[in-house]
């Protein structure tokens, strides 16, 4: 019986170990362990970075307080009280500590906010981003595949001349710029809409929950950044896929297809559509991954409480610590999106991971 | 005897209506709402403590914090002097070996508890620990009695010391009891900044977050009143102050100078401190939105850096003085918004009648725009137009700097470019190089730089703090050794073919309490500074704050005397409101 149970084990053993050899050398692990390096190497590198940009938290805040007409003394008195941060602590000491705490999930507390933990302040920030940027890119996305396909298809046409002219006059024109016309024409001049109520993420007073109350309050709140970032993104979505629907329009399958006798609808979603959107998955992946960082503009003239509003904060006042982790968060954010762009474009395209290999 | 207890009956329960309805008046907020905005920051970085930035002065500013939180008097620049506000009176001893404040006491905190002596030792307690300028002035504070608190001076009295005791907001020990008893005792021990019991309580001081605030104003607040787009401090009861004012909230809206424009536009914000570009003020005067222009406090002025050639020849400075049209550079900086600089003599022009003495005004060199003078100073100091016009000196090196400027900030970069542009036209060759504000402050501290644009003057009753900005700013109140800053020898300074030591001029000039001793020091400064240009001070800007009286009543007009008060911590908005001078528009 013994003998047949350590045989037992030895066969459960073998295939484990088989696996494991088999899934480490795979294109999946490479890929993940990639991945890994690349975050630890970035968390690296602007661990470094953020401390070598000029000037450091309290003489940044000194100089902040006497531009608003602060005088000397009450400059000192703030800055006095502000900071948990030791400029004069080696930098490779502070990379140890930062390293150790990360490794255990702590991403550290707020140098300008002392005793905040940056962990809270992502948690509070992020949401609102991805409420924003995330539905405008998806709605940027779908609504600029679906018109690049349709004016590439039936190119040359008004259709294909009006939307082509829109489109590269809308994605040459910056985010900020829409937000400011929003505001000031429809807002202000206009009165579409009241601007202060336009304001934040939500109505304030409105108990946060699944009510419709507040669901609808945010939708409303996101409305005009979303707007602004569909505007400013969607003339780059449509163009992009023009350009790729043509190339694929020149394949033989298509004309193969044409000749069946395939109605226009399955040609356009079956045929053509798939194969065209192949390279503006990656370029969505990346999108997707920089969601994270938010509109830094964009979250300022809405004053919407999104991760960008809060970097741009915090870069200004070299919070180092809150922008180290809002940075790895981006950084992640990226390269986890990429991870995924690799393994289905492995997935959809066989060839990929075969060359790989 | 019957019909007289029903009258009295009658007569008592009206007294007695009367009195209800009085105190109802009184437990009522008042139906006004005071629409102003703050760059506050949001929760989780926003809370209640005090003495950790994210507190109540970041998030309330210097504008706003006394609405909740009083000091003991209000300065008035016009005729220097304080208005009690928590104080019932204070002066120095008459030794003069401490100050004494005495508070009135009636006042209270929004929780009921009695403002008292031991609220003024819990806040300079804690301030002592996190390192308050007051220490440099003062070593003990001390209860005399229920009320009254005596500062001890580590040297002789000061006035400067006054006004930072007068001017700083108290905190309640209800809030603070404990790390001020932790902090005494430290004290007690003899123990200093070095030691880890002093770090380890400063550290649990920072991370500390109350949950209530506290208030003496009249306005207290919660997190839970924080919101996105604007913040609210709520009327109580209890404030000595409760029963004047006539708003019932004071209604913040986040934002800084470009997202709170058109919020002004819209009326939704009646009042900001925030500085607008010329423009942006003339489409609120076309609103009809009226504009209060006050003294800001500061002006640009062009920082030489003493170590390049030849920035450190005086004649060369003076030169400079003299080919920059003021009034103009004043324009192009904040356009009607700014005045170009008068006296030329290193205290902001509004305040050089209290500081200077007319003997030493009528000395003063307004270096008014003059070609030919300039070129004879550059003559003497032995330089020589080349082919091209441009000066060069005796071996044919020109003149030829790089000007630093924030990009961001579009008063100083005005006033930057104006100037690099009359001096190349005077025959300098200076090129401009715009940069992130955060690095131009520290390339000036680490002497990285030719030439700069940065403050000067101060929002301070002091002439010495006038001086402090640029000149010991930038250099002495660095570390020298590893941050030469402007590189100016303040210490041997150089003067009329001898050398002073206009650090200690600067430092020894408010000290003491006699103030004709001030006024003498500063004229020797003003002197020297208005002589060798170690700087010039460009043109002196204005506060042009938006105040829309279709929605608050009572804007005091500008001959009345609280509007020279500078904007920031004696902003005349602030005693307006707690006295009930500002109220709602009808």
């Amino acid at each position: 019986m013994d003998a047949i149970a350590a045989g037992d084990a030895i066969s459960d053993e073998k295939p484990v170990s088989k696996n494991t050899k088999n899934f480490t050398k795979s294109y999946t692990f490479r890929v993940i362990l990639q991945g890994i390096i690349t975050i630890w190497a970035a968390t690296t590198f602007t661990f470094f970075l953020v401390r070598l940009l000029p000037g450091n938290p309290v003489s940044i805040r000194i100089d902040q307080l006497m531009q608003q007409g602060y005088t000397i003394e009450e400059a000192r008195n703030q800055a006095a009280t502000l900071f948990d941060f030791n400029p004069d602590e080696p930098m490779l000491q502070q990379y140890s500590t930062y390293m150790v705490n990360l490794v255990q999930g702590n991403l550290g507390t707020s140098i300008t906010s002392a005793g905040t933990p940056v962990r809270d302040q992502i948690l509070r920030f992020l949401p609102w981003t991805l409420i924003s940027v995330g539905s405008a890119l998806l709605i940027s996305f779908s609504v600029g595949i679906l018109l690049g396909i349709m004016i590439a298809y039936w190119r040359g046409g008004v259709l294909d001349n009006v939307i082509t002219a829109l489109a590269s006059i809308l994605s040459g024109i910056p985010d900020y710029v829409y937000a400011i016309l929003i505001i000031l024409i429809a807002g202000v001049q206009l009165q579409w809409f009241n601007v202060g109520e336009m304001r934040g993420g939500v109505t304030q007073g409105i108990p946060a929950g699944f009510t419709v109350e507040y669901i609808s309050s945010v939708i409303k709140h996101a409305l005009l950044p979303v707007i602004t970032y569909l505007l400013a993104t969607v003339g780059v979505w449509i163009l992009s896929m023009k350009s790729s629907t043509i190339s694929v329009l020149g394949e033989d399958y298509i004309n193969v297809a044409k000749a069946r006798g395939l109605s226009e609808g399955r040609i356009l979603t079956a045929y053509v559509g798939r194969n065209a959107m192949l390279p503006l998955v990656t370029r969505l992946a990346i999108s997707i991954g920089f969601v994270l960082s938010g509109s830094v503009i964009v979250e300022r003239f809405f004053e919407y409480p999104g991760l960008g509003l809060q970097l741009a904060r915090a870069v200004g006042a070299r919070d180092y610590t809150t922008m180290q982790g809002i940075f790895l968060v981006i950084t992640i954010g990226v390269i986890v999106s990429n991870i995924l762009a690799d393994l289905v474009m492995g997935w959809l395209d066989p060839r990929v991971s075969l060359e790989d290999n | 005897m019957k019909k007289l207890s029903i009258l009295l009956a009658v007569f008592l329960l009206v007294i007695g209506a009367a009195l209800t309805s009085v105190a109802a008046q009184q437990d009522e907020a008042p139906d006004g709402v005071w629409l102003g905005t703050w760059p506050y920051r949001l929760p989780p970085d926003h809370h209640l403590n005090a003495y950790a930035d994210g507190g109540p002065n970041t998030n309330l500013g210097n504008v706003y914090r006394e609405m909740v939180e009083l000091a003991p008097a209000f300065y008035m620049w016009a005729d220097n002097s304080y208005e009690a506000i928590l104080a019932e009176s204070w002066g120095f001893s008459e030794d003069g070996s401490a100050y004494e404040l005495t508070l009135r006491s009636d006042a209270m905190w929004s929780n009921g508890d009695s403002i008292n002596a031991m609220d003024v030792i819990t806040t300079y307690a804690l301030g002592r620990l996190v390192g308050w300028t007051q220490f440099d002035f003062i070593d003990t504070v001390e209860m005399v009695d229920e009320f009254t608190v005596s500062f001890g001076f580590i040297d002789e009295p000061s006035l400067l010391a006054e006004q930072l005791i007068l001017r700083e907001p108290l905190v309640a020990t209800a809030t603070y009891g404990e790390f001020a008893e932790q902090a005494l005792a430290l004290f007690d021990e003899g123990l200093d900044r070095e030691s880890d019991e002093w770090s380890d309580l400063l550290v649990s001081l920072r991370e500390y977050r109350p949950t209530e605030y506290v208030a003496s104003g009249p306005y207290t607040y919660s997190i839970s009143d924080v919101g996105d787009s604007f913040m609210t401090l709520s009327w109580h009861p209890n404030s000595i102050f409760s029963g004047t004012v006539q708003f019932g909230e004071i209604k913040l809206w986040a934002g800084e100078t470009d997202s709170t424009t058109p919020l002004v536009l819209s009326g939704e914000i009646a009042h900001s401190t925030n500085v607008y570009p010329p423009t942006v003020v003339e489409s609120y005067q076309q609103q009809g939105i009226e504009i209060v222009t006050i003294p800001r406090g500061y002006g640009p002025a062009m920082l030489f850096n003493w170590n390049v050639s030849p920035w450190d020849i005086q004649e060369v400075r003076q030169a400079v003085a003299l080919v920059i049209e003021r009034d103009q550079n004043a324009f192009l900086t904040n356009g009607l918004g700014a005045m170009g600089t008068v006296y030329m003599a290193g205290i902001l022009d509004g305040n050089i009648g209290a500081m200077l003495t007319d003997d030493v005004i009528e000395q003063l060199d307004l270096y008014e725009y003059d070609l030919e003078r300039a070129e004879a100073l550059m003559e003497e100091a032995g330089f020589s137009r080349n082919n091209n016009g441009i000066w060069a000196d005796a071996d044919g090196n020109t003149i030829s700097s790089e000007w630093i400027f924030p990009a961001e900030f579009a008063d100083f970069a005005g006033a930057s470019q104006d100037a690099i542009a009359q001096m190349n036209e005077f025959g300098f060759d200076i090129s401009a190089r715009a940069m992130p504000w955060q690095e131009v402050p520290d390339n000036i501290r680490n002497n990285t730089f030719e030439l700069s644009v940065w403050s000067w003057g101060a929002a301070s009753p002091f002439a010495s703090r006038h001086f402090n900005n640029p000149l010991q700013r930038w250099v002495t109140d660095l570390d020298t050794a590893t941050q030469p800053g402007m590189a100016i020898p303040m210490e041997a300074y150089p003067f009329n073919g001898e050398t002073v030591n206009l650090d200690e001029m600067i430092r020894q000039m408010n000290a003491g309490v006699d103030v004709d001793a001030h006024v003498e020091r500063a004229g020797e400064v003003a002197l020297i500074v208005n002589q060798t240009m170690p700087y010039i001070p460009l043109n002196v800007i204005l506060s042009a704050e938006p105040f829309n009286t279709d929605v608050i009543a009572g804007l005091p007009s500008m001959d009345d005397p609280i509007m020279l008060n500078p904007t920031g911590r004696d902003h005349f908005i602030k005693l307006s409101i707690l006295t009930g001078v500002l109220g709602p528009a009808s």
